[in-house]
């Protein structure tokens, strides 16, 4: 009786214990793709965060490329203001006279071409 | 087993009710800071981190039609004071007075103004803005603004006129072609951090704002410095009180250059008067005197009133008409009409204009542009004064006959005479060639315009056959000869009218020369005009000369060939430093010790007449080209004219 007893206790079926392993191997495989989810998801927020430093970081180069810019082209009309006035006909023409001591060309200098 | 049961579902069920209770708290307040608060609470935040930056207009450049810059633009900083943010005004005031070389009353007074914002000073050398800057003051701040710059400083300063401190032009072709020239105003929107820089996280995309066009100019720098170079020093040398000299291309009616004395120099417009500013050549009316002849003659010889080599009694300088008697400056007896306009004889064109009649006479000073203005593209044009035939006096046909009595611009008389000097078209004068937008794109361009034809080709040949005689010996227009060129044109001595007693000043005169050369071929037509003049007052005298110089350098600059070789003078006497430097060969002599002529053959013109000059022989240019022929040959003795005669072709 005692046996019979034991042998109804101890004895389970193979498909049931089949199936509690089954299902621990799906509720391991839940668990692994949430942990899998989150981690993505988090990985999600990181490469944002970090899309959106490099957005900025880009912004403040911009900025400066940009101030860099305006200065030189700043620069750029100075130059241009400065050449213009270095080489306007009265000032050629007075250091033309003064310093080189050239003169307007006398009658029958100057041939012109046909 | 059932009481624990019950009890785990009542938790859940507390849980449940107090999640949703905080799902519905959270969606509430949601809603009630995006929909319900949503656009204040936008509001704030882009105030916090959005800054809108103004971008201030690009005036465009001004060019001549070489490419010479004549205006230009560029960023200057203005110092501004917000005073109730000032701690120190008595420090900072001589602070700043000492950078900006202000009084420190004057500062003190503008940074203690019960104002929040006012101008300390507007637009700041470099160097005065880094002083400022360096000062770090609060309370103080820098602008920066655009600010215009006249490179060539007087140069054409009337014509090209300028802008005020907000870029808007108030003068000249500055205001004329504003709309084009000076650009948008626009502003970008961009974050900015917790110190208030600005970070470009939309890109630069936004902040470009289309500057202005810029404007190129039929002005020559050249031939316009050398017009107000010629003008200034004819108006010292003879004391006038004002000149003006037009220089204009007949054919196309382009203005190559418009000078004025006094001079004004754009980049310090404050400082000079509204007179000084003044563009006299269209702006201003002059009764032309005896360089309107040139307008009576034109119609007499279109209408074939007179000939050329009709005769005409000039009095002997005194001739009485309508109650009034008509003076020539010489008298003069019998003279063909080609020579009454040579002496510029009063009382010769008198008796043309009776011939004429007043209505036929009247029709083509309307026709030639009087009494309207020429339609050019700057501001302020006047129309000259000119009265209808029906309204003239009994004098009133023989004063208009020599220019008095009727008032024009100078540019309606240097484009009257442009249309004799290109065959009879009467042109609209223009100084701006293109406008050219930011791109590169044409958005306005000038066409040469003709008004209308006037008078016939061969009127206009055989009045330019006329005018040239007006400037060779015996002409009035001696001193207006330019070597190698032939010159037409006419002088004018006018007199002025007295706006305080009526009639004409007894000294006041106004004199000119207007002509175009080379009078077969013309590339050029230039007025001189000298205001009340007091060593001399005569046009051929005063004017002439000015006429002549500008029109060698133009001519020279725009490399016209003389028709006529120019005769290079003689070597001075002193002594010639250069020369010692060049070794030449020794001239060969042939046995009879007489000089064989030297090889000339497969030199062009220019190395010809270099040769020539060097060898110091007479040559007689035939053609153009290179030579093929030369007479006497390489080698031969020379003849007895000893003039080498060479053929040029090719």
């Amino acid at each position: 009786m005692a046996s019979a007893a034991g042998a109804k206790t101890r004895v389970v079926p193979d498909s049931k214990r089949e199936r509690f392993a089954r299902k621990g191997r799906a509720r391991r495989r839940g668990f692994f793709a949430v942990i899998i989810l989150a981690v993505g998801l988090i990985g999600l927020v990181w490469l944002h965060v970090w899309l959106r430093l490099q957005v900025v970081h880009m912004g403040y180069v911009l900025s400066t490329t940009s101030k860099l810019q305006n200065r030189l082209e700043q620069e750029n009309r100075e130059l241009k203001i400065e050449l213009a006035m270095m080489t306007s006909p009265d000032r050629l023409e007075s250091l033309a006279r003064r310093r080189l001591g050239l003169k307007q060309p006398e009658k029958g200098q100057v041939i012109v071409l046909p | 087993m059932r009481r624990s049961v019950r009890r785990n579902g009542t938790r859940l069920g507390v849980a449940k009710i107090l999640f949703l209770a905080l799902f519905v708290l959270i969606g509430g307040r949601a809603i009630q800071l995006q929909m319900l608060q949503g656009d204040r609470l936008m509001r704030l935040g882009q105030r916090q981190h959005l800054k809108e930056w103004i971008v201030l207009p690009k005036r465009g450049a001004l060019f001549d039609r070489t490419g010479e810059p004549l205006a230009l633009s560029m960023e200057s900083q203005s110092v501004y004071a917000r005073p109730h943010r000032i701690h120190d005004p008595s420090k900072l005031s001589q602070a700043l007075a000492r950078i900006l070389n202000m009084r420190v009353a004057d500062v003190k007074e503008k940074i203690t103004a019960e104002k929040p914002f006012v101008w300390v000073r507007r637009q700041l050398s470099s160097a005065e803005a880094e002083k400022i800057q360096v000062l770090n003051a609060e309370g103080i701040g820098m602008f920066y603004e655009p600010k215009r710059y006249y490179p060539q400083g007087q140069l054409a300063g009337q014509l090209i006129g300028f802008v005020g401190r907000d870029s808007e032009g108030l003068e000249g072709v500055e205001l004329k072609y504003n709309d084009y020239i000076r650009g948008e105003t626009g502003s970008s929107v961009a974050e900015r951090d917790a110190l208030g820089r600005r970070v470009l996280v939309q890109g630069v995309e936004g902040l470009h704002i289309p500057p202005g066009s810029d404007i190129h100019l039929t002005l020559d720098t050249s031939i316009q410095h050398m017009a107000e170079k010629e003008l200034e020093a004819s108006i010292l040398k003879y004391r006038a009180k004002a000149g003006v000299a037009v220089v204009v291309e007949p054919f196309t009616g382009e203005v190559l250059a418009l000078a004025n004395y006094p001079s004004f120099d754009p980049n310090n417009y404050s400082k000079h008067s509204a007179e000084q500013r003044r563009n006299r050549a269209v702006t201003d009316s002059f009764e032309p005197g005896s360089t309107f002849k040139t307008i009576l003659a034109a119609a007499a010889l279109e209408e074939s009133v007179v000939g050329k080599d009709d005769l005409f009694y000039c009095e002997m300088g005194k001739y009485p008409y309508a109650g009034k008697v008509i003076h020539d400056t010489h008298a003069h007896g019998w003279l063909p009409f080609s020579k009454i306009l040579q002496v510029s004889s009063n009382i010769g064109f008198t008796k043309v204009a009776e011939k004429m009649k007043k209505d036929r006479f009247f029709r083509y000073i309307e026709k030639f542009g009087f009494g309207e203005s020429t339609g050019i593209d700057v501001p302020g044009e006047a129309a000259g004064l000119l009265r209808r035939p029906e309204k003239w006096s009994s004098v009133d046909l023989a004063t208009h006959a020599f220019g008095q009595g009727l008032s024009a611009t100078p540019m309606q008389l240097v484009m009257a005479y442009a249309a004799i000097a290109n065959g009879g078209f009467l042109m609209r004068p223009y100084v701006m060639r293109r406008a050219v937008g930011p791109t590169g794109e044409i958005l306005l361009a000038n066409q040469p315009h003709v008004v209308r034809r006037v008078i016939s080709e061969k009127t206009s040949t055989l009045l330019a056959s006329i005018l040239k005689d007006v400037t060779t010996e015996g002409g009035t227009g001696v001193m207006a000869n330019v070597d190698g060129f032939d010159v037409a044109g006419k002088t004018g001595t006018a007199q002025k009218a007295d706006p305080v007693h009526g009639g004409y000043a007894a000294k006041k005169r106004v004199a000119s020369f207007v002509g175009f050369v080379p009078a077969n071929n013309p590339r050029l037509v230039a007025l001189v005009l000298i205001d009340e003049p007091e060593v001399n007052v005569y046009g051929g005298v005063v004017a002439a000369p000015v006429f002549r110089n500008i029109a060698q350098g133009a001519l020279r600059h725009l490399a016209v060939a003389p028709r006529k070789a120019v005769p290079i003078p003689a070597a001075p006497s002193g002594p010639e430093p250069l020369r010692q430097l060049v070794k030449r060969p020794p001239v060969k002599a042939t046995d009879n010790a007489a000089e064989a002529t030297p090889d000339f053959v497969g030199l062009s013109f220019r190395e010809a007449l270099e040769k020539a000059q060097s060898l110091k022989v007479k040559v007689r240019l035939q053609g153009n080209g290179y030579v093929v022929k030369q007479t006497p040959a390489a080698g031969d003795r020379w003849h007895d004219e000893g003039v080498l005669v060479l053929s040029l072709q090719g």
